[in-house]
């Protein structure tokens, strides 16, 4: 698991520094001297650590970081994991269709009834609770230029 | 000098300042905890009654919100592993892990207690530096920031597992971070470099979203998965305790916390760096103070120390960040900037009489930080157990309000959807390292000072040519960075030597 | 926010835009601003929104929105092909954008003649400023200098920059321009600690320092502000008429600094309306009182004259604009 997490990360900032190099290039050379002393060196480290994990050496101390719970078993985790992606780019969708007025008190009933299997009266005060707080502060103290959702743009019933 | 010092304190203690100082703690204290409301939006926010106000009840108001900003963000990092604000990240790693362990208590003890001891001894380093403080930012030139940010890199070091194998890791993250920072426009030649053809990436990544991405998104799926509440199946009784035993770690590790309190003092009075550099020298610094590998492996997990540094530097460095908007009139943020407008309100104009005829003010801007600080402590501490048993609220409670406070922080930003895009991306490449035991600390540190790095040398060669690498302070700091550097592998051979002995 | 605005907007244009006009009462103005909160644009910004709500009928709130980035490009695009022509969201922004529509920068998606243009409240001079003590007294002086003047900049796009630039490189002033300092604020500090001789900016910003007596002005752009008229102006050094274009095409935008306008297609009355209020306000006893004590002070530019500048600027000849994208890029 962590060595093939490893692998991802090497490999995609391989790709990423060779791409950096690619495009820094074309560029004068006062605009890509930077880039390119810390892109080559990039580049290479991430191929000794795409080496390192092929050649099957052993993933090596974890650095000093917050590590994930290990109390369930992998299968539970690995549900449980894809089910919390699932809501965080859920989110982010809704957010889009509906606007952030809209999306914010959706999906905070939603994860509390169905996620959490709250009561009805508790989800439902819970969000006008939190709704409120998110809609003087962020609407009406400090006006956020909060985009109409995209559904609303599609129906032509804004744009 | 004793005798503007004892002026300076008339000043703020008059009734009036002194509420305003007041209701700018309180508005401070809720902007500190909100991720992504900076304190600058809301000073922005406030302008229209700063000008109703009295030139010192201005300041007292300004500066007695500014000053909380940093000590209640702490709480939002410990207590959820979302950065309150850019400046309060590094705590994170040690205090949330502290919270998950039931310890929430403790670690926001010691984070309070470590933040007022910073910025006391802060405003003191700035009350003593007053007749210095002019030559002392003078001689940093630009070659001597490029050095410092360069010192600041050799943290990585520091930041990254011991071994070949962690360095490289660390090193990856680090320029990682420093290939970020290259991205936006470029002031050398106007290229906009790494953009992907959008106008969103011309003015470079925004810290905000690149560290709630990075921070709070593996938290939260790790919650998720748990499934418990924060504390997990720490009984609730356990937990609205040990903030007593936070104040006591402070004084146990207390030299630690004045030297990472003077780090801070430091960076705060050299202007340019940023106020998010000195969290993580500090805390680069703190986990150095471990003795053997295991306690090295314990930072990350849940070392009191981890809480204390960061903590500590977070908060002395507003009071040297005053320096240079009060002795030269160049505010150092956009805080600073609206400050400034203060001054002109008065009919001052900021500079080297600040130190000398108007002394007795500038005083009063010192002891509003104090003030400040010892307020806003004392009531998080009658607080604080009650704030602890948050963490034993249920995760599926948390995780909407949590996830509310992730989108909209980073949305506040730009105010564009790109920078929930970039929270996203950041969250994954952040759950990434976690899974993979990559250490984040260095990317954050590469995408802080990568442009500070570029900017400074640049300037240092086109003014000085190679001349600039012969200035003493510039060696000096050359050396201080080659010893950060060696100092891990050190500890690593004085630790193999002691395990060996014992 | 933006979904209840627009539904006050369906009422208000099915009730015709004439009635619309003779009153905002009720309503909620919005005042876009193309950066962050805390920034020259925002503060005039917020300043103006204080005040405008007397001058304009019907007594509407007026609030302030920020959408920053691309350096407020991406507030103009909205404007131009969002923003309901409703005369309840204004926009101000960036004063350079007209030179980034005559470069073609990329990401352009407005033709800055067609917004409908209310005005501008503000106009800036750009300024050199070298160190009180340097031997050259008079921009002759320094144009004979021998020994290179060092100059510290942020960047290409803005004017610490381009200014400087074009004085050294069509004038040929003895400088050399050092660029990467943060922001002008980090410049100051260089020129305090003698590591630059002085920076080009505006007046406003650099007074604090002209009264200190750290620095000297001593060459400005066209526009210019009460206690700077006998200042030399670069124009009029020019060698060649191509020179005096290209300085001309740079400090045209300062001229009109703070753009205030309003989407294509605003109905002739509601910019009638707003016009008459913005100019008002600007002469507002109590916001000039306001802004001597913070020292931002206003100037009222017609929207007709800032229309006028705009053609000047955007009708140049082909090989004008070539020249001049060698030397400038968009920025700030």
């Amino acid at each position: 698991m962590r060595n093939r997490a490893s692998l991802i990360l090497a490999l995609a900032i391989a790709a990423l520094s060779g791409w950096a190099i690619f495009s820094a290039l074309a560029w004068p050379w006062k605009a890509k001297l930077f880039p390119l002393v810390i892109s080559i060196p990039l580049l290479c480290l991430a191929l000794a650590e795409v080496l390192w994990v092929l050649l099957g050496s052993a993933p090596g101390a974890a650095a000093a970081d917050f590590k994930l719970s290990e109390e369930h078993p992998p299968e539970v985790a690995r549900r449980r994991t894809a089910i919390a992606v699932a809501w965080i780019g859920g989110f982010f969708v809704v957010i889009l269709l509906l606007g952030f007025l809209i999306a914010v008190p959706l999906l905070v009933f939603a994860y509390l009834k169905l996620q959490g299997k709250e009561s009805w009266g508790f989800s439902i005060a819970f969000t006008l609770a939190l709704w409120a707080g998110f809609y003087g502060l962020f609407d009406q103290l400090l006006h956020l230029p909060f985009p109409a959702g995209w559904l609303f743009e599609w129906l032509g019933l804004a744009g | 000098m004793l005798e503007a010092l004892w002026e300076g304190l008339l000043l703020i203690l008059q009734w009036k300042p002194f509420a305003f100082m007041l209701v700018g703690v309180l508005v401070g204290f809720w902007v500190g905890l909100l991720p992504g409301i900076g304190g600058a939006t809301t000073l922005a926010l406030m302008l229209p009654f700063i000008y109703t106000m009295q030139p010192v009840e201005a300041f007292a108001f300004l500066l007695g919100m500014h000053s909380v900003v940093a000590t209640t963000g702490d709480i939002t990092s410990i207590l959820f592993g979302v950065p309150g604000e850019a400046t309060t990240a590094a705590i994170i790693l040690d205090g949330h892990a502290m919270a998950k362990r039931g310890e929430a208590g403790r670690a926001l003890g010691a984070a309070l207690t470590a933040s007022l001891i910073g910025a006391l001894i802060g405003a003191a380093a700035l009350a003593l530096a007053i007749p210095i403080v002019r030559p002392l930012v003078l001689t940093f030139g630009s070659p001597e920031m490029f050095m410092l940010a360069i010192v600041g890199l050799a943290f990585i070091a520091s930041l990254s597992a011991q071994g070949a194998r962690g360095m490289v890791r660390g090193f990856l993250a680090g320029g990682l971070g420093m290939m970020l920072a290259m991205v936006g426009q470029d002031p050398q030649a106007g290229v906009a470099r790494f953009t992907l053809g959008t106008l969103y990436l011309w003015q470079g990544l925004d810290l905000v979203p690149v560290l709630v991405g990075l921070f709070a998104i593996p938290e939260i799926i790790d919650l998720a998965v748990r499934g418990t509440s924060i504390a997990g199946g720490v009984p609730a009784g356990r937990i609205s305790r040990g903030a007593l035993e936070g104040v006591k770690d402070v004084f146990r590790n207390f030299f630690l916390t004045i030297r990472c309190a003077l780090i801070g003092t430091f960076i705060g009075i050299t202007p340019g760096l940023g106020g998010a550099v000195a969290q993580w020298m500090a805390y680069g610094h703190a986990t150095q103070s471990a003795r053997t590998p295991e306690e090295r492996k314990g930072f990350g997990a849940g070392d009191v120390r981890g809480v204390i540094g960061p903590g500590a530097a977070c908060n002395s460095k507003e009071g040297g960040a005053l320096i240079p908007t009060i002795a030269f009139g160049v505010p150092g943020s956009t805080s600073m900037a609206i400050l400034l407008g203060g001054f002109f309100l008065l009919g001052l104009v900021p500079g080297p009489e600040m130190l000398t005829k108007h002394l007795a003010l500038t005083f009063s801007l010192v002891w509003t930080i104090v003030l400040a600080n010892v307020i806003t402590v004392v009531v998080c501490a009658l607080l604080l157990n009650r704030l602890a048993g948050l963490t034993n609220v249920a995760g599926h409670r948390l995780i909407p309000v949590i996830l509310v406070l992730v989108f909209i922080g980073s949305f506040t930003s730009n105010s564009q959807y790109a920078d929930i895009l970039v929270t996203l991306v950041f969250g994954g490449v952040g759950y990434l390292m976690v899974v993979a035991g990559w250490p984040r600390a260095p990317l954050v540190l590469g995408l802080v000072l990568g442009k500070i790095a570029e900017n400074y040398l640049y300037i240092s060669v086109a003014r000085y040519d190679a001349a600039w690498l012969a200035r003493p302070v510039v060696v000096a700091l050359l050396v201080v960075a080659a010893a950060v550097v060696c100092y891990p592998v050190f500890q690593a051979w004085r630790g193999r030597r002691r395990s060996q002995h014992a | 926010m933006k979904r209840r605005q627009l539904l006050v907007a369906a009422i208000g244009l099915a009730a015709s835009p004439l009635a619309l006009a003779q009153s905002f009462g009720g309503k909620t103005v919005t005042i876009i601003v193309g950066y962050k909160p805390g920034g020259g644009y925002d503060a005039t910004a917020r300043l103006l929104a204080r005040y405008l709500p007397k001058h304009l009928p019907g007594k509407p709130t007026v609030i302030v929105q920020n959408m920053p980035g691309g350096n407020s490009i991406i507030a103009a695009n909205h404007l131009y092909n969002v923003a309901k022509p409703d005369g309840l969201t204004i926009g101000t922004f960036n004063r350079n954008l007209p030179i980034a529509q005559l470069t073609s920068v990329e990401g352009v998606k407005y033709d800055i003649t067609k917004f409908q243009w209310i005005g501008s409240a503000a106009n800036e001079t750009t300024i050199l400023a070298i160190r009180s003590e340097l031997p050259y007294k008079t921009f002759e002086e320094l144009r004979k200098a021998k020994e290179q003047v060092v100059i510290g900049s942020t960047g290409p796009g803005a004017n610490t920059h381009d200014f400087p630039l074009l004085l050294k490189d069509l004038l040929g002033v003895n400088l050399k321009i050092v660029s990467g300092y943060s922001s002008s604020a980090d410049i100051m500090l260089a020129v305090e600690r003698k590591e630059v001789d002085g920076r080009a900016g505006s007046f406003t910003s650099l007074r604090p320092f002209i009264e200190r007596n750290l620095v000297k002005p001593i060459v400005r752009a066209r526009s210019t502000e009460p206690g700077l008229e006998n200042l030399p102006v670069d124009e009029s050094f020019a060698p060649n008429p191509r020179a005096k274009a290209i300085m001309a095409l740079r400090s045209a935008p300062e001229l009109i600094a703070r753009p205030y306008v309003l989407p294509p297609k605003t109905p002739a009355p509601i910019v009638a309306a707003m016009r008459e209020a913005f100019a008002k306000t600007i002469q507002d006893p109590e916001l000039i009182a306001e802004g001597k004590k913070t020292k931002t002070e206003l100037e009222f530019t017609s929207g007709d004259q800032a229309v006028k500048i705009l053609a000047e600027v955007l009708n140049q000849p082909k090989e004008i604009v070539q020249e001049f994208s060698k030397y400038i890029k968009f920025g700030e």
